[in-house]
């Protein structure tokens, strides 16, 4: 990088499933404002101003003018970013580079989502290919449903395994003031949750959430000035999958896709040899539980076919040697715009020891965050305390 | 006038929005579903760097950023690599209306192709009748009846004779 970039402050919404109080405006200066306080600012320090959300899934266009004036960015340099589930982190990857680059020193990023306005299966649907796909498209729900048949008869996991994950992410997200979903269940709520697509149950998905989360990013001199606890973004990266290879369905797959090229390029790029060492706590982008136990195995937490090993060892716990989502994840709360945002701010909060409730026990000084999206992209971010990584 | 800043009466307005749209399906995919559609043939591309055959077709192979031009024609029997039974009525956004569940719909990879085609299986809701690797054929519509899209195919019907594996 050209320049040495750090998080110096940011915010989020409670999430939740009804937020008829505020209207999208509304909602994404709440973010702002805890952001501008955490970061002990005001819009006049900032520079310019990136925002972001699920394309059309509140039926407006052009959000970034419609707020121009709740998200502060009347008058300022900026743009709109729509990536689908990774926009957040992707807002924060081009506030990044603009800051990297030099343009910009204080850069504020906003990723948000009133996912009640819309129609989510409706407008998903528009991802897939109106000849090819469209008529069985409409809910990522059998997606995750083919994922699961797959991963079991690949490893011989069990649906006790999504189980244990739906119960980590709950039981995390009680410790999370701002989580949306905060069961208390167990194993065998989640096992007698109401089936939606084999296998996948009513707890092992993502619910629909509303909320926003801000990200502020600064130059190393300004973070250097101005804030105590500058979290280091130490690497970005990006990888795409093809249309129509949709192949986390077929879970033994050996060749490259786009999580594990990512995470290849991003470790060559650290010298990371073992990640479940280098990093001390991992923010993955998780919609359904199977998903977590693949992302486990892509991201070389452990070998192929062994992400519910993991699982059922209980290692990715909150108290675990490699903690996965402390803060209950996008499983717990799922406001899309803002959900990869929120795993890179969940990671910085980790690093800073500010994560409240859910502050893993131990030193965290490495973070990686992940984000995921349709038709199978992701955005990765490897945070650190020190400049020296 | 209240002069504090209380919110009295929520409003929320229920939409609609319709767009009409024309979609051009391109050269490949034209001459895709139209094999489908004349012939009841599945064609895919081979790419002349990987050899891998794509399914539907696509001008370039996106592993080895070349073009595809050698077309080979896919058999209509295949292996389910994921199914799910669906319990959720399902809106088809082509038709807007709902798949009545429950329903069986799986991804199946067809016999000399790298990719896997989606769609519903022919099976009662049961596990014991349904499995990932079982062996599945495609069952269309009569000639007469195709449009030249992925609706040609009725659903996916398993190959007579299987026993589930232990």
């Amino acid at each position: 990088m050209k320049r040495n970039v750090a998080i110096i402050g940011g915010g989020q919404t409670y999430h939740a499933a009804r937020r008829h109080d505020v209207d999208q405006g509304e909602m994404v200066n709440e973010a702002v404002r805890a952001a501008l306080k955490d970061a002990r600012m005001t819009m006049d320090d900032i520079d310019a101003v990136f925002l972001g959300n699920m394309e059309f899934f509140e039926g407006t266009h052009l959000t970034d003018c419609w707020l121009a004036g709740s998200a502060g960015a009347y008058g300022k340099p900026g743009m709109k970013i729509t990536t689908g589930g990774t926009v957040g982190a992707t807002i924060i990857g081009a506030g990044m580079h603009h800051v990297a680059a030099g343009l910009f020193d204080k850069v504020l990023c906003i990723g948000f989502e009133k996912q009640e306005e819309g129609d989510t299966g409706a407008i998903l649907s528009g991802v897939a290919h109106p000849l090819y796909g469209r008529s069985m498209a409409g809910a990522a729900v059998g997606y995750f449903a083919m994922m699961g048949t797959s991963y079991m008869a690949a490893w011989g996991a069990k649906e006790e395994h999504a189980a244990m994950v739906a119960v980590k992410a709950r039981q995390n997200a009680r410790k999370n003031q701002y989580a949306h979903l905060k069961l208390d269940i167990t194993i065998e709520d989640a096992l007698n949750s109401r089936m939606l697509a084999y296998p996948v149950r009513m707890l092992d998905m993502c619910p629909a959430s509303n909320g926003a989360c801000v990200v502020i990013l600064g130059d190393e001199k300004t973070a250097r000035d101005r804030c105590k606890k500058p979290v280091w973004i130490r690497a970005m990266d990006t990888a795409h999958n093809e249309q129509f290879e949709i192949d986390w369905r077929n879970v033994t797959l050996t060749k490259p896709i786009f999580s594990t090229a990512c995470a290849a390029r991003m470790y060559k790029r650290l010298g990371v040899d073992d990640p479940k060492k280098y990093f001390d706590v991992f923010e993955i982008y998780e919609p359904a539980t199977w998903a977590e136990m693949v992302w486990y195995e892509d991201l070389g937490l452990c070998s192929r076919g062994e992400g519910f090993k993991l699982m059922e060892e209980g290692a990715t716990a909150i108290d675990g040697p490699i903690p996965v989502n402390p803060s209950g994840g996008v499983l717990s709360t799922n406001c899309i715009g803002a959900s990869a945002m929120l795993r890179v701010w969940e990671a910085a909060l980790q690093i800073r020891g500010d994560a409240g409730g859910h502050q893993v026990p131990k030193e965290v000084n490495r973070a990686l965050a992940t984000a995921y999206g349709g038709t199978n992209w992701t955005v990765m971010t490897a945070l650190s305390s020190s400049t020296e990584d | 006038m209240n002069q504090k800043n209380t919110v009295t009466e929520q409003i929320c307005v229920p939409m609609t929005v319709d767009v009409p749209y024309r979609f051009a399906a391109g050269k490949y995919m034209a001459r895709f579903l139209t094999e489908l559609r004349d012939n009841g043939r599945f064609v895919g591309v081979k790419c002349p760097s990987c050899n891998r055959v794509q399914m539907p077709p696509r001008v370039v192979c996106a592993a080895c950023h070349v073009k595809n031009d050698e077309w080979v024609e896919l058999s209509s029997e295949g292996t389910m690599v994921g199914f799910t039974i669906m319990y959720l009525p399902l809106t088809d956004p082509t038709t807007g209306k709902p798949h009545e569940p429950p329903f069986v719909y799986g991804s199946v990879r067809l016999d000399g192709s790298d990719s896997t085609v989606e769609h519903m299986v022919n099976v009662e809701p049961d596990l014991d009748k349904i499995w990932v690797g079982m062996r599945m054929k495609v069952v269309l519509r009569d000639r007469e009846e195709r449009i030249g899209d992925l609706s040609d195919i009725i659903h996916f019907e398993p190959l007579p004779g299987q026993k589930r594996p232990q």
